[in-house]
């Protein structure tokens, strides 16, 4: 065959086949470099928010007659499991969230859950941890089923060949997996709902939706961030038995609440907290006549 | 919900037997005595370009990842697929093994350019992504040792010793790969990995807090995007027996893709297999069927002379606005005042 141009030399195709490796060999390096620093940034900006707190909070501690303060509030060990704890706070109890999911449990010592280092939020769910949001993050066009598979992926052992080519363990797999997911919903009440997008649910149901797939994960904690806000009375009635129903299937929960019937119906200890410090420890009876935390909560009688 | 987990959708099923179909009527418009319209060759452009939309498809649809540089990895694919193929090379390794190396390639390419970009989103991975384009272009330009230049690398031997005169075999085992590709992609749609894009699309935040790594999944979805237009790539430089030059592969086939893919609907395989059969429709069958048509009628040099900015200032222009400050020449001869300033600077006069 004619071919105008250059002939390539056998040197040449050395030199194309150590370009290939070559390739090869700076996409291995990049990548790792590229996990890494995503790593290790993530985690810094969760021990940065971590350390501003432990600082700030030590800060007012040493002015206040200098009484030493715990990193977490609470005392986080076997003591703590199976209970439904609250937290009860002004401001600031929603800052002990992430310090509980990214930082404290581990950092302190005390940690049951994990002791890796890195503490990216994955991380922090692959452990154990698992959590709800404030402001509802669902992935909405997903439909209820595929959400809260979504929360198993840690427990999923398929990988992207086994996707690839639907081996008969990723069929199988995933077969279970959607079973699983099906008894959740129903577990929480949605279950006739569970071919919709979750972004149609009504808000109640986006809440419970959120803790199907947080349970999903069979986690050992589960965090619920302010789980009753903008329900209505009879939702609200619903979410308490839920709660207990997590917590009687073996479930350390953990709440951050300000719905006082809500608190005061189904926490088993209570930790309130003022400007970020507990002030008081106990059961509902207890801190309903906890003269600190009247004082907190309803303000200081003026006498005369 | 059985039927959510069958191999094919019924759309997707409707598609490809309609995309089958097609070359037919280049045997069927002759017999009735109608002039054929050369169908095989288009449907096989089809075929290349829907296996790069649904790569593009796993990036933007299902990951959400603004990749506009998708053309590049098609190019990595084609001069890949050229190097292990061409005669003038030690490697002929034959069309299969080359299209599967053309892929891992491909993936690896992905990979390279999804790690340094893992931080970013929409607008700027565009951006990111587009001189990524770019700069895969003008390398396979200017390496001209290994890449033969603007030349392309060419002759490359025909798959399953094809000729270019039977369109119509050739096409049908382009389909038969396009279907592979499809079933795969249809596995991943439904499985573990499928579901972990479909999180870092919707909240990214929310699946890294259900122990998803969303860096990981991003990753995998560039490589296995960028794979699949790496195989279009190789499938394109297949058929036409080269790579053609390094500037077939532009940012304009990127933006064809991602019409295909829009046009289809974002996110679906069907949509994308639809959004193929629409687009390559209008650029290969109808624009060349309607120019031909134009030119027969006389029309098409009319239209020319229109459509020529060159042309334009001999056409009459009654609503044409004239300079504000009458220029000497604009004075004496009002006919061919200017219409623009910047097309008349002062002092000079403009063409007769």
């Amino acid at each position: 065959m004619l071919v105008s141009g250059h002939v390539p030399s056998r040197q040449l195709t050395a030199g194309v086949i150590a370009g290939f490796l070559g390739v090869g060999l700076a996409t291995a390096i990049l990548l790792t470099i590229a996990l890494r620093i995503n790593d290790v940034w993530s985690a810094s900006i969760v021990e940065l928010v971590a350390a501003q707190q432990l600082a700030m909070q030590q800060a007012r501690a040493a002015a206040a007659d200098g009484a030493a303060v715990a990193p977490i509030p609470f005392d986080w060990t076997e003591s703590a499991r199976r209970f439904i704890t609250t937290l009860l706070g002004g401001g600031l109890a929603w800052s002990w969230l992430p310090m509980i999911a990214g930082f404290a449990v581990g950092a302190s010592g005390r940690a049951v859950i994990w002791s890796r280092t890195r503490r990216t939020p994955d991380v922090v769910a692959s452990a154990g941890v698992a959590r709800t949001f404030q402001n509802i993050r669902l992935f909405p066009e997903l439909s209820l089923v595929e959400n809260v598979t979504v929360g198993m992926d840690r427990r999923l052992s398929t990988g992207f060949i086994g996707s690839l080519l639907a081996l008969p363990s990723a069929l199988r797999e995933r077969a279970q997996a959607r079973a699983e997911a099906l008894k959740l919903l129903q577990f929480v009440g949605l279950g006739e709902k569970a071919e919709d997008a979750a972004g149609n649910l009504p808000y109640g149901h986006q809440r419970r939706l959120e803790i199907a797939r947080a349970l999903a994960s069979r986690p050992d904690v589960i965090l619920l961030d302010e789980p009753a806000a903008g329900m209505n009375p009879t939702e609200t009635v619903d979410l308490m038995r839920l709660i207990r129903a997590i917590r009687d299937n073996g479930t350390t929960v953990v709440l951050i609440e300000h719905h006082m019937r809500v608190v005061m119906g189904i926490s088993d200890r209570i930790h309130v907290l003022q400007y970020g410090e507990k002030i008081a420890e106990g059961t509902p009876t207890e801190i309903r006549n906890d003269p600190k935390c009247i004082e907190a909560y309803l303000g200081k009688e003026e006498l005369g | 919900m059985a039927a959510r987990f069958a191999s094919f959708a019924r759309g997707q099923l409707i598609a490809l037997g309609a995309l089958a179909l097609v070359p037919l009527l280049d045997l069927a418009l002759p017999a009735a005595g109608m002039e054929s319209l050369q169908l095989a060759g288009a449907s096989r452009s089809v075929v290349v370009f829907a296996i790069l939309a649904i790569g593009l498809n796993i990036v933007i649809g299902w990951t959400g990842l603004l990749n506009l540089g998708i053309a590049a990895f098609q190019a990595i694919g084609a001069y890949a697929f050229a190097i292990l193929t061409w005669e003038n090379y030690p490697f002929q390794i034959g069309f299969w093994p080359a299209l599967v190396a053309a892929a891992l390639i491909g993936a690896l390419a992905g990979a390279l350019l999804g790690a340094p970009t893992l931080r970013l989103r929409g607008d700027y991975l565009a951006i990111v992504t587009l001189g990524f384009g770019e700069i895969v272009q003008e390398t396979l330009k200017n390496v001209e040792v290994v890449t033969q230049g603007t030349k392309g690398i060419n002759p490359l031997p025909a798959p399953f010793g094809l000729t270019s005169d039977r369109a119509i075999l050739w096409f049908y085992a382009y389909l038969a790969i396009l279907v592979v590709v499809v079933y795969l992609c249809r596995n991943l749609e439904f499985s573990r990995m499928g579901r972990q894009w479909f999180a870092v699309r919707e909240d990214e935040l929310a699946a890294r807090c259900m122990g998803i790594e969303p860096d990981k999944a991003k990753l995998k979805a560039f490589a296995a995007g960028s794979a699949l237009a790496a195989v279009s790539g190789a499938l394109y430089a297949a058929a036409l027996g080269s790579t053609a030059e390094p500037a077939s592969y532009g940012f304009e086939i990127s933006i064809l893709a991602l019409c295909i893919v829009i046009v289809g609907g974002i996110g679906s395989i069907t949509g994308v297999l639809v959004g193929a059969m629409v687009m390559l429709g209008i650029t290969d069958v109808l624009l060349p069927l309607a120019s031909d048509k134009l030119q027969d009628a006389g029309i098409g040099s009319t239209a020319n002379v229109f459509s020529s900015p060159n042309n334009y200032k001999y056409l009459p222009a009654p609503g044409r606005p004239r300079c504000s400050t009458p220029s000497p020449v604009s004075t004496s001869r009002p006919r061919d005042a200017c219409w623009s300033r910047a097309m008349c600077p002062a002092g000079s006069s403009p063409p007769a």
